[in-house]
């Protein structure tokens, strides 16, 4: 959607680690430290392509493959330093209404589970022509 | 006395949902997960976890 809309739609992606998927919480608090050390977006989407392979020493394996420093990374993981960041995040959801993984803001519309590609094409072509209005 | 207990139910439940419906909810955006233009006029918020 960043290609075909450039210029026009910014992605903010926002933690919601659901209490069944165990492994999500450490998943989401390794990429707060990737990204604490530059590296979010490589960082997120090696996970999406590895999950749920997020055992401790995967997590370590994927930041030095992103080209993280091994000894910054694991400090950051072990003293779980974005554990508070990750709870802020979640609770602002619930706040929201959000009850499920993925869900979608699209300029306030709420868009819950999985579209196809047309869908997201759709309620960017209505924000954008309500913004023109 | 009936008509002032209305108005008041009106005020402080109806108004209230009505308010809470329509408005869109504003998020806290962090510029480390976010990407794309920042003046961007369209905004998709993610919620998502990992697993």
């Amino acid at each position: 959607m960043l290609k075909e809309f450039p210029g026009k739609v910014r992605l903010v992606f926002k933690d919601f680690p659901l209490a069944a998927h165990e492994r999500a919480r450490p998943a989401a608090e390794a990429a707060r430290c990737a990204g604490a050390l530059g590296k979010f977006w490589p960082y997120h989407d090696r996970l999406f392509t590895n999950q749920p392979r997020f055992a401790r020493d995967e997590l370590v394996q994927y930041a030095i493959e992103v080209g993280l420093e091994r000894a910054s990374f694991i400090r950051c993981l072990d003293e779980r330093r974005f554990r508070a960041a990750v709870d802020a995040d979640a609770a602002e959801g619930r706040a929201a209404g959000v009850r499920g993984t993925p869900t979608f803001f699209i300029n306030g519309e709420k868009l819950v589970g999985a579209h196809p590609v047309e869908n997201f094409r759709s309620v960017i072509n209505d924000a954008l022509k309500a913004r023109t209005r | 006395m009936n008509r002032a207990r209305i108005a008041l139910f009106l005020l402080v439940v109806l108004v209230p949902a009505a308010w809470a419906h329509t408005s869109s909810p504003e998020f806290i955006l962090d510029p480390v997960m976010t990407k794309g233009a920042p003046a961007a006029p369209v905004t998709i918020v993610e919620f998502s976890d990992y697993q």
